[in-house]
């Protein structure tokens, strides 16, 4: 055992290894995105050097054997089956999460809290095959035909209620947290003054925590935009702008799942996929920005 | 401290041993990659072969037609499954293709639907499902195709995934996948899934998954539409070999189903096959093996066509 003690390093070499070995992480966790959006970049190239990036986002027809590379119905694929998962999913998780934390008692918020775990621990494709065996045949034989609309059940609206439901547990779990983390003492404050308890909920608690609320939603919303397997697997995939919920619509990450693989092979073709999942990231890098700046102003207010 | 070191000296040792266990005897490994289509096919005759064969080692995996050349190109898989037509791109790449199995791909329609007795009867003409399949029109009624009253549209289903009996499908009437205008559905369950609950619903399947190989009965929900391939509106003895599995698999060897949407299912290799190993293997699947393709719900490839593909192997 002697000699193995005296294998041990010396401390000012463990320091200095540990500490180059985080900068390291750090740095290959910044690089990370870069490296990714770079490769991206390089593959969708033969496609950028063949056609017009306007006409390629603006134009809706897709047939890549004959030469026409259109994104625009997958971007809209995209951006309203997110819209609409967020439009369902964000009201009922703000709702339940101030119940849960503010009213509810301890036993149905720990139940909650477990509920919370399993559903996000449900694999999507799980998902999507409940999309398909339940809210599919819902929306085609008894949803629509209510309204007076025909619909197969693949379309927009299927799509927009498995990814909310996907979106909850991550929503509503950092929403509660972000509502516990809200001290006691401005609640008391509040509730001294007179206000009641709704008033006190509505000017301190989500006034205080407004970032956090803010960074709970667009997690959810990132969530459904990247979202492939359950989406593709009830949204009908048909590549053209839907003009109700009760269309199919095409999301960018179903159209890089379902081609991928077997047409890998086509030059041309994968090169679009590429360009798709270069769209993709794109997106999601606005987006995000767009929520930092508005997190950092909501912060100086 | 001491626990650390018990496992540093374990891992160390196990390391070793390792190394030394795998320096020990020789296997052959032969890698196929490709098609879902020519998946339990691919593994069928693999489990067979490695009787003829004990000291080679199969790896067959499935991960879309595309992907399986893309590794025989890269030199990452030794034979590529191949279930749909090659595009020109592909073809300049110095590739081997051997066709080892026929299947084909029938259009399916809903049992709910109310004139099914009717399809069954009268069925469809290359033209109209023509129509129906490519031209994306929401409007084409059951009774315009058949001639009575019915008002009910006619609901297209596709495959969303790639696919190869998509693209076959479409190659009967001159187009491709993208050209076949329906909701899309993934994968082969999937779509005889969506076409049998609606009933106004078509769609198409691999005949290893609209009949059931092993009763040779057709899938529960789904049934095939005719085709009427003389245009005289009714489906004539000689027209009508739907029944079951063995039916149609030998209508589909005898050229009776048309060509497409009957197809070719291919195996391809990176220039010509020179490891005597892999040469073995194909000419294998190509003699002895084709007893097992039936049983796997494919088509056997005819003799004059075993021996084009044989020649090319010589």
């Amino acid at each position: 055992m002697a000699a193995l003690q005296s294998l041990r390093l010396p401390a000012k070499l463990t320091d200095r290894l540990s500490t180059g070995w985080l900068n390291f992480a750090v740095l290959f966790l910044i690089l990370l995105p870069l490296v990714i959006g770079v490769g991206l970049v390089i593959k969708s190239l033969p496609l950028l050097e063949q056609a017009s990036t306007w006409k390629m986002l603006s134009s809706a027809e897709f047939s890549p054997q004959q030469g026409h590379f259109g994104f625009y119905a997958f971007i809209m694929g995209s951006a309203l089956v997110t819209l609409l998962s967020f439009v369902l999913s964000a009201p009922v998780c703000l709702l339940a999460a101030i119940y849960l934390t503010e009213y509810s008692p301890a036993w149905l918020t720990q139940t909650m809290y477990f509920v919370i775990d399993v559903l996000a621990g449900i694999p999507s494709v799980v998902y999507g095959v409940w999309g398909v065996l339940v809210v599919v045949p819902l929306l085609a034989g008894y949803v629509a035909p209510a309204l007076g609309l025909s619909t197969t059940g693949y379309c927009l609206l299927s799509g927009g209620v498995v990814l909310a439901i996907m979106a909850v547990p991550y929503m509503l779990n950092m929403l509660m947290e972000v509502f516990r983390s809200v001290p006691v003492e401005l609640k008391e404050a509040s509730l001294s003054l007179g206000a009641t308890y709704w008033e006190t909920i509505k000017w301190v608690v989500l006034r205080k925590g407004i970032t956090g609320i803010i960074a709970a939603l667009s997690l959810g919303i990132s969530k459904a935009l990247g979202e492939t397997i359950a989406v593709l697997m009830v949204v009908g995939n048909v590549a053209k702008v839907p003009k109700s919920v009760f269309d199919a619509a095409y999301p960018l990450p179903a159209l890089i799942a379902n081609n991928y693989g077997d047409m890998m092979s086509v030059p041309l073709y994968d090169s679009a996929l590429m360009f798709a999942a270069l769209l993709l990231f794109v997106i999601i890098l606005v987006f995000n920005s767009i929520t930092n700046v508005l997190l950092s102003r909501v912060k100086e207010v | 401290m001491r626990i650390k070191s018990f496992i540093a000296i374990l891992l160390l040792g196990s390391f070793t041993a390792g190394l030394v266990s795998c320096g020990g005897k020789k296997t052959k490994n032969v890698t196929i990659s490709g098609a879902f289509a020519l998946y339990p096919l691919g593994v069928k005759w693999t489990e067979q072969y490695k009787q003829n064969a004990p000291d080679l080692r199969f790896d067959v995996s499935a991960g879309g037609a595309g992907k399986g050349l893309t590794d025989v190109l890269a030199g990452a898989a030794d034979i590529a499954m191949f279930s749909r037509q090659l595009t020109p791109a592909e073809k300049e790449k110095g590739i081997w293709v051997f066709a080892v199995a026929k299947d084909a791909v029938l259009p399916t329609f809903s049992l709910n639907n109310p004139l099914a007795d009717l399809i069954r009867k009268k069925g469809l003409t290359k033209d109209q499902l023509k129509e129906v399949y490519l031209s994306g029109k929401t409007n084409i009624s059951w009774g315009s195709l058949l001639d009575t009253a019915a008002t009910q549209p006619v609901v297209v289903y596709t495959r969303s995934d790639a696919a190869g009996a998509a693209d076959t499908w479409a190659d009967y009437f001159g187009g491709k996948q993208e050209n076949i205008k329906g909701t899309g559905i993934y994968g082969d369950p999937g779509l005889a899934e969506a076409v049998g609950k609606d009933a106004s619903g078509v769609g198409f399947n691999n005949v290893a998954y609209a009949y059931d190989v092993t009763t040779g009965k057709k899938r529960p929900g789904i049934d095939i539409i005719p085709i009427d391939q003389n245009n005289n509106r009714v489906i004539d003895p000689e027209e009508n070999f739907y029944q079951n599995a063995d039916s149609i698999l030998q209508a589909i060897s005898d050229g009776r189903y048309p060509s497409p949407p009957a197809r070719d299912l291919y195996f391809i290799t990176k220039g010509k096959p020179t490891n005597p190993d892999i040469v073995a293997f194909l000419k294998w699947v190509l003699t002895d093996g084709q007893k097992y393709v039936k049983e796997a719900g494919y088509v056997p490839l005819t003799d004059a066509h075993i021996k084009e593909e044989l020649a090319k192997l010589q």
